[in-house]
């Protein structure tokens, strides 16, 4: 399901939290609403964890994760990294990269198997990612933007990417990836996917702007919605009929 | 990297960046050799024209240069538009601190301007595929909007954070049954944006408020334009420990500095006002405060006037 947020008065839920599949992050600040929703959704499930990186809240833009491990910046403090080994899930490898482009979640977007990276990143980075992360790093563009992070969120399910992908790139992006990809937009015409929403397996968390047609598209790419096709078919088939001769 | 030789002629850049007299004599200053050979003022429209008027570019000599660095001129040529629904994020962006860090129906109200499309401007770029806005404008009855969630919080708002008591009385009336004939002035703009803009800005305005006057399609419309108040809610910057007699040395510091210039003179115009305190941060020796002024319609041509008086001399 996706639910619909926002800090603070902006609908920019992508920059202040990270979600994955073992793990939420959320920034400090802002109303206990924010911090709320999420552990709401996610309580029982997997641990929300409240923090900041480099002594900022846009937390989501700094650092790129999945169930394997997260990413840390070269800014991140040291008490921010050592409160992160301590709260997340032990099978997490929390790692702090030497890398010039230190806004990771703009530079990388990834799910537990593939990751997306931009065009110039270190080859150590990327030696980096593969191992912590453990995934497969392929160096992309998405509808020319190297700043894949931001322009595209996917999960194990599927993805989303920015409006103005062409179907070759959406094509090859999704043999890369290995999921169903969406070219759209989040928050009423936002083409920053990333910074607009949050994603992993089984929920969404998207800005308050976000129309009701970009949330069925959300969950219908990400596979949201709990119900399988052919059961939304009968349920039509008993509205349709209305007797039986 | 061997030093450019220093030119003399290219001065202080030319924006103030707030609006004291003493801030207004130092720009002065800067622009006198600038204006008298760069400017160049846009011609009127007649006043039956209702299309949008357009602000020549401002002509800076653009200096030419080997490398690609950024001297600090630019180009740019401003049009004002009607409201659209495109606008939307822009207008956001710009209103995001309207109501200090209050979580409030902000989108709901951007639709409100956005959707009232005969009184309100909107300023672009010409040509711009960004479609960035730099500033809006609108006037918004608050009894016609008054069933609106973001109308309504606003007026909580408002009554909320007044403290003093002899004004609340005045605001409540002005926001309960004087709303009909009470107009919201939402005014916000980019900062570095160039005050020649500002009385051609506020002329549009309130020459779209008596337009619609006659033009609205139904009766209940054209009356509400018809303001006997305007409310303006913006932020000033007042300087701490203002009770503190000060030398005359530092006359120049300024006990109350407006971030937009038109404020100063609506705030001497205005009938009554009041300060509110903001949680966001402070600069050093001046604090940013939250301000709510009543203006009577009346005194809004004094205001035109005072305005292009105040815009073209600096």
């Amino acid at each position: 399901m996706a639910t619909r947020l926002m800090f603070e008065n902006s609908c920019e839920v992508g920059v202040f939290s990270k979600l994955t599949n073992a793990y939420c992050l959320v920034a400090i600040g802002g109303s206990e609403s924010f911090y709320s929703t999420f552990e709401a959704e996610l309580a029982d499930v997997i641990p929300v964890v409240k923090t900041s990186i480099a002594g900022t809240r846009i937390i989501g833009r700094l650092c790129a994760g999945n169930k394997n491990g997260l990413i840390l910046p070269h800014t991140t403090t040291d008490q921010e990294l050592q409160h992160l080994r301590n709260t997340l899930p032990d099978q997490v490898v929390v790692q702090r990269v030497d890398e010039r482009l230190s806004a990771l979640g703009n530079c990388i977007a990834c799910n537990d198997h593939v990751a997306l990276t931009h065009t110039d990143l270190d080859r150590e980075t990327e030696e980096l990612i593969a191992d912590v992360l453990g995934v497969e790093v392929f160096r992309q563009t998405i509808a020319g933007n190297i700043l894949v992070g931001s322009y595209c969120a996917f999960s194990n399910r599927g993805g989303l990417v920015h409006p103005h992908t062409s179907i070759e790139d959406l094509d090859e992006l999704s043999t890369l990836l290995q999921v169903p990809l969406v070219a759209g937009t989040v928050n009423r015409g936002s083409e920053v996917i990333a910074a607009g929403m949050t994603v992993n397996d089984w929920t969404a968390f998207c800005g308050a702007d976000t129309t009701a047609t970009e949330l069925s598209v959300i969950e219908s790419v990400f596979k949201l919605r709990d119900a399988q096709p052919t059961a939304i078919v009968d349920e039509m088939r008993k509205s349709l009929i209305d007797s039986y001769v | 990297m061997p030093r450019k030789p220093t030119r003399h002629h290219r001065l202080l850049p030319v924006q103030p960046l707030t609006f004291s007299p003493f801030a207004r004599s130092v720009a002065r200053v800067a622009t006198a050799y600038l204006v008298k050979h760069y400017l160049r003022d846009a011609p009127l429209k007649s006043a039956g024209d209702e299309f949008k008027e357009k602000l020549e570019k401002v002509d800076r000599q653009s200096e030419s240069s080997e490398d690609e660095e950024f001297d600090g001129v630019v180009q740019a040529d401003f049009a004002f538009f009607d409201p659209k629904p495109d606008d939307f994020h822009g207008v956001k962006t710009l209103l995001q601190s309207y109501l200090d860090n209050k979580q409030w129906d902000l989108s709901g109200f951007v639709d409100l301007i956005l959707g009232q499309t005969t009184v309100g401007t909107v300023v672009k770029l010409e040509d711009d595929e960004d479609n960035a806005v730099f500033s809006v404008i609108t006037a918004l009855n608050l009894g016609r909007y008054k069933d609106h969630k973001c109308i309504a919080e606003l007026k909580e708002f408002l009554l909320n954070i007044s403290h003093e008591k002899d004004k609340i009385g005045n605001l409540r009336s002005l926001l309960g049954d004087k709303a009909q004939n009470v107009g919201l002035l939402v005014s916000q703009r980019v900062v570095n944006l160039p005050p020649e803009l500002l009385p051609h800005l506020y002329d549009a305005l309130f020459d779209e408020v008596s337009w619609a006057t006659e033009d609205e399609p139904t009766e209940d419309m054209r009356k509400s334009f018809h303001f006997k108040f305007y409310i303006v809610v913006s932020k000033i910057y007042k300087r701490k420990n203002a009770n503190q007699k000060r030398p005359s040395t530092t006359d120049k510091d300024e006990a109350l500095i407006y971030i937009k210039p038109e404020e100063e003179i609506l705030h001497k115009l205005s009938m009554w006002s009041f300060l509110f305190p903001l949680q966001t941060q402070q600069v050093a020796t001046h604090e940013l405060t939250g301000i709510v002024m009543a203006v009577k319609a009346e005194n809004i041509s004094s205001f035109q006037q005072q305005l292009h008086t105040l815009i073209n001399e600096s």
